[in-house]
């Protein structure tokens, strides 16, 4: 059995983001994006901050967690706040030489942060409470309509869902094939770039193997089994909205009204 | 002196995620030099997680792991000379070869023990001896062999670094019975001439009851037997228990026996057997 674990972090649970339909996940994280992008004054950062704590709660998964998720990028965003502290014009608050630091610098910089580390945090609240399959499932679902326009949607959910398939399973194999050459005394992350990177042939060149291995053999599974492009395949389970979805959808439009009104009650400034 | 003790090993996957696993629970043995060990349990018992212990692929959360009487995660630094000292041979090994001759393949773990030019070129010229492949295999594309010869080559590969301790997680899985056969003689022929100890892990008693001296029954993680491979097998109604089972001829004796016919049971090899029930029919006769 493949384990789910290595990619996308799912961390099964049945609370009501668990529930939700992975249409209504995608389509809210959509929104959920544009919101962040448009919450620039402080009182809709705020209300955005409070949102996505709501979120939080609705998942059940621990703040800790949702940090976890963020930490990787702390770096990036970081970054891309001390850029914006000094670029842009505005009153200085101090300069020395060519830098000037501006309170609309400090601002924009500092409402950045918040913003990427709420955009990183809603989106991962994603990945945590759906499992990549379903993940798949609703994109595909999603995608449909745009089968009129000739994209393959069928077989594009089809690789979709035999790369999510095989990624634990080469996980695995990845894990197995080190263990094997560390077995026969491989040394790996030492000594220079060039050895650094000589020292992965041994696992990367069996890992390579296997998986051309695998795809030839799912190939010729897939013939026997008449597999003949995706139309007019039916599933197995079938996506179906419950009243959950449609009040966190109707939820979620109040909200974004509110950032919108807020927005042109109190527009942006400094 | 032992050459492997393990002292109280515990050891969980995943720990503190909901996919939480306790692999070994509590597990103690002790391995000597020219010991043949068998090791059987149900699938999922945590026979592949044990053997990663032996050479520090995994580190127990509690216990100890002693290679000739030291603790290996006193130094972790030091880990990689354990490795050239417990030579680990996986499932389906044949999957870890990547170099384009054999003779590059089979030297890999002595070029990486930084031997000379000469000494590697023994013992890679050793190790094939030993799995029954002659000078004439060394130039040749390993990926254009069979597969039988694919996992010798394999098994010649940990051989080179000759190991104090030889562990082979199911060598024979997947291998016609000639095969199979083949490569266990080889693996016992090594065993005698070199007197290294070996750790066989598979799930033919047959294999196991034929080869090995001792049999760890391997539990939900937990050792649930271990004894003279006689003693083992002739608790059959355990290893049944277990969701393990006896080797064929065992079987036979112990029907015979039950239908009231004096043999004794625990004849491990079929020659055995054979003497056995030839017994039987010279008595009666
Ligand atoms: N990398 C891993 N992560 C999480 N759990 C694991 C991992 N590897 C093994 N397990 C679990 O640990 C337990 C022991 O696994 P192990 O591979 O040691 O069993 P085994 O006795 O070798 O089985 P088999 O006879 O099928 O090879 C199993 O329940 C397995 O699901
Ligand atoms: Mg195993």
């Amino acid at each position: 059995m493949p384990r789910d674990i290595t990619v996308g972090q799912f961390l099964p649970g049945h609370s009501i983001m668990h529930r939700l339909d992975p249409r209504t996940k995608i389509v809210l994280t959509f929104f959920f994006i544009i919101q962040v992008f448009i919450s620039k004054s402080a009182i809709s950062l705020s209300f955005l901050i409070a949102l996505l704590g709501v979120f939080i709660a609705c998942s059940q998964v621990s703040p800790g967690k949702v940090f976890k998720g963020v930490r990787p990028m702390i770096p990036v965003i970081i970054f891309t706040a001390v850029l914006n502290i000094f670029y842009g014009s505005g009153d200085p608050v101090l300069s020395f030489s060519i830098f000037h630091i501006t309170k609309q610098g400090l601002f924009t910089g500092f409402t950045l942060m918040v913003r990427l580390t709420a955009l990183i945090a809603g989106c991962s609240l994603i990945t945590y409470t759906t499992s990549l399959n379903t993940l798949a499932a609703g994109l595909e679902q999603l995608l449909s309509p745009f089968k009129r326009f000739h994209l393959k949607v069928g077989e594009l959910s089809m690789t979709i869902a035999i790369t999510l398939r095989f990624l634990p399973t080469l996980a695995d194999e990845f894990d197995r094939i080190i263990d094997a050459q560390k077995a026969r005394g491989a040394e790996f992350g030492s000594g220079n770039f060039i050895k650094r990177i000589k020292s992965y042939f041994p696992v990367i060149l069996p890992l390579f193997m296997s998986a051309f291995r695998r795809a030839f053999e799912l190939t010729n599974a897939i013939e026997c089994r008449c597999y003949r492009g995706g139309e007019g395949r039916t599933k197995m389970s079938v996506l179906r909205l419950s009243k959950t979805d449609v009040g966190a959808i109707l939820l979620f439009l109040l909200a974004f009204s509110l950032t919108i009104i807020f927005n042109v009650l109190f527009p942006f400034q400094y | 002196m032992a050459i492997i003790d393990l002292i109280n090993i515990n050891y969980c996957y995943g720990a503190g995620t909901p996919f939480e696993k306790q692999a070994l629970r509590n597990v103690s043995l002790s391995v000597a030099p020219g010991d043949y060990i068998g090791i059987i349990g149900h699938t999922g018992s945590g026979k592949s997680t044990l053997i990663r212990h032996f050479n520090g692929l995994l580190r127990p959360n509690s216990g100890h792991v002693l290679i000739n009487g030291k603790d290996i995660w006193a130094k972790p630094s030091l880990i990689r000379s354990i490795r050239f000292q417990i030579g680990l041979v996986f499932q389906y090994p044949e999957t870890q070869i990547f170099e384009d001759t054999v003779a590059a393949d089979v030297s890999y773990g002595p070029r990486n023990m930084g031997l000379s030019k000469e000494g590697i070129d023994l013992r890679v010229h050793d190790a094939l001896q030993f799995v029954g492949l002659d000078d004439s295999y060394l130039g040749r594309n390993p990926f254009r062999l069979s597969g039988g010869e694919m996992r010798r080559v394999a098994i010649a590969g940990v051989i080179a670094m000759k190991p104090q301790a030889l562990i082979l997680d199911e060598p024979t899985a997947g291998l016609d019975p000639e095969g199979r056969h083949m490569i266990l003689e080889q693996i016992e022929r090594f065993r005698r001439e070199s007197g290294t100890a070996v750790i066989l892990v598979s799930h033919s008693m047959e294999d196991i009851a034929e080869h090995a001296k001792h049999v760890i029954v391997l539990d939900q993680g937990r050792i649930a037997l271990s004894g003279t491979t006689t003693a083992i097998f002739n608790q059959a109604e355990q290893l049944v228990h277990l969701g393990l089972d006896i080797p064929q001829i065992t079987k036979v004796l112990l029907e015979l026996k039950k239908k009231g016919y004096p043999v004794n049971t625990g004849a491990t090899t079929i020659d055995d057997a054979e003497q056995e029930i030839m017994h039987l029919f010279e008595k009666g006769g």
